[in-house]
């Protein structure tokens, strides 16, 4: 059994973005402007585990996206992914979730013997989460969202929990599965020294649309959704009133007054 | 002539609160489009859903009563919901923001290559076109979105819309049978643990929230108390999170939750860009903070440049003699 895990590279939660005549552009002061996903830490940490504590011979790291998202799978590497795998073409540029489920399902398809993979809840990017159950799909698996552990996985069989919004669902169901991993499932290592060094060395294949047998329209042609008009937010109108006062008793109940006034209480 | 569909999400024999978000935007998509509006109600024992889906404004209803519909598997919702829009082909989809309502989004969208547009904030109609205006790159850009499928599905995010509200429509659904067996179905609900009775941060009217300012898990108390009297959820900064003064799943902002509520008040928080992006869309801030310098004064509406544990004490015996 191998544990595949879906990674995307993703603009730093600290980039600072721009538009330019609907061209979005980031940049961030502070370190890399691009990195792994960070909801994908805990989906990298989980196949690691999935290796580690359920006997998985293989952890891979697979990821769709331009040439240089190989230093994202290089962070895979680096926490202890045993392979890495970019899938990368011209023609790919531009898909929706669809495509790209398409194109992930037909690298799964070659990889042999992968029976869990795994997602982040979401990237943060697009922001759709929906593509890990678009590829369950279009492999025919089961998908199970939104996974807050893995409580066993037992011959053919896996204990999943669930975060949902009212409460914690346990489901048990049959390998193979797609699933999407939320923050609570663990806590991410980090990279070791040695992990490091190993990733640096390491030659990543890259499988392009002509090592793949993609059924059906992938890039931005074959799109069924469009987002292409981005802008910056708006400034909020008008600016804060500070509430002033000789004491603070005067201050709160100036402000109570105003949210009442507001009708948000 | 092809009508809007709306996803009427319920729980424990009620519709829920998205699900009445759902209706209620559907409702003014439907009718700037001409058409009909059609709730989809599946589950066990949903006559009443039905029943509530034609009061809060739908035209009709097409229903599926069956077990394996209880808890909302996306293995036996998928497969009827796939049949059933093949046969319908319906102009839009609309689907409240909830995790199982995008997991019904996906998969219908990946059977029948429909486009989906997620997290709808303000939908409009320009010709027979449903277009939202959605954050993206973590809620730090806005786009307009649409999705360009013969059937355009539209999940919307969570508090964005107001809840449909009785109208007095009756009517009698449309009965369908279920298309799976539970023998085909791999994926069994083998435990459930509810939350409770506390507020959760999405559904939440009313957020009170502490960050760094608060200065430990103790700062938190007087953050409670408040949040107490109003009815409110506690949410929390990712400063205060990672230093563990407050469990992670009070985290809003960019790696945490995203909340819309009527009233967010914000306590020793400076208002970094990660955290703006979970909780800019809420209709007031209220920003209490020692440094009237703090980025969070750019987003608020309302501010207090003092003490918050002067200010936050006060605030609870004000609200205590007013509510």
């Amino acid at each position: 059994m191998k544990v595949v895990v879906c990674t995307k590279q993703t603009p730093s939660t600290t980039a600072v973005f721009s538009v330019n005549n609907g061209a979005v552009s980031w940049e961030d002061s502070g370190g890399k402007p691009n990195v792994v996903n960070p909801w994908d830490e805990y989906a990298v940490e989980e196949a690691i585990r999935v290796k580690e504590n359920h006997g998985a011979s293989h952890a891979i790291a697979l990821t769709m996206g331009a040439p240089d998202s190989q230093e994202a799978l290089k962070t895979c590497l680096a926490m202890g992914c045993d392979e890495a795998i970019l899938v990368s073409d011209p023609s790919f540029a531009g898909s929706d979730t669809l495509g790209t489920a398409r194109i992930l399902a037909a690298a799964l398809e070659k990889i042999d013997g992968a029976k869990v993979v795994i997602f982040g809840k979401q990237a943060i990017d697009g922001d759709t989460g929906l593509t890990p159950v678009q590829v369950a799909r279009k492999l025919g698996w089961t998908p199970v969202t939104y996974v807050s552990a893995i409580k066993e996985i037992k011959g053919h069989t896996i204990t999943l929990e669930r975060l949902l919004e009212d409460g914690k669902e346990t489901v048990t169901t049959d390998l193979p599965v797609v699933i999407s991993v939320v923050k609570e499932i663990n806590e991410p290592r980090y990279p070791s020294f040695m992990g490091i060094r190993k990733a640096n060395r390491a030659t990543i294949p890259t499988w392009s649309a002509t090592d793949l047998d993609v059924n059906g329209g992938v890039g931005a042609a074959a799109s069924q959704a469009d987002w292409s008009h981005v802008y910056s937010i708006p400034a909020r109108e008008g600016s804060v009133e500070i509430i002033e006062g000789d004491s603070v008793e005067e201050k709160v109940a100036a402000l109570v007054d105003k949210l009442f006034e507001e009708k948000v209480i | 002539m092809s009508a809007v569909w709306v996803w009427v999400e319920n729980r424990g024999g009620e519709i829920i609160a998205v699900g009445k978000e759902a209706i209620g935007a559907a409702r003014m998509v439907a009718d700037e489009l001409g058409e009909d509006l059609v709730g989809i109600v599946f589950g066990h024992n949903v006559a009443d859903i039905a029943t509530a889906a034609f009061d809060l404004g739908c035209d009709e209803v097409i229903g599926c009563d069956d077990e394996t519909l209880d808890k909302t598997r996306i293995e036996a919702v998928g497969p009827l919901l796939v049949g059933q829009i093949k046969e319908h082909e319906p102009a839009a989809f609309i689907i409240g923001g909830s995790t199982r309502g995008r997991d019904v989004a996906a998969w219908v969208a990946a059977d029948l290559d429909l486009g989906v547009v997620t997290d709808a904030v303000s939908l409009e109609v320009d010709g027979d076109v449903v277009k939202a205006t959605r954050p993206v790159y973590a809620g730090k850009l806005l786009a307009t979105a649409f999705a360009k499928s013969s059937t355009q599905i539209v999940t919307l995010r969570s508090r964005a819309f107001p809840q449909a509200e009785s109208t007095g429509n009756t009517g009698s659904a449309d009965w369908i049978d279920a298309m799976v067996d539970e023998d085909d179905i791999p994926t069994k609900v083998v435990g459930f643990e509810g939350k409770g009775n506390t507020v959760s941060l999405t559904d939440a009217s009313i957020i009170v929230s502490g960050g760094r300012g608060v200065g430990g898990p103790e700062g938190f108390g007087p953050v409670r108390e408040l949040a107490d009297v109003l009815g409110a959820a506690v949410g929390a900064s990712r400063a205060a999170v990672d230093a563990g003064w407050i469990p992670y799943d009070h985290q809003v902002g960019q790696t945490g939750k995203t909340v819309s509520p009527d009233l967010y008040i914000a306590n020793g928080i400076s208002g970094a860009i990660q955290h703006q992006a979970g909780m800019r869309t809420s209709k007031i801030i209220v920003a209490i903070n020692k440094d009237g310098e703090a980025p969070i004064f750019k987003l608020a509406h309302y501010g207090i440049v003092d003490d918050l544990f002067k200010v936050l004490p006060a605030l609870t015996a004000e609200f205590k003699k007013r509510l």
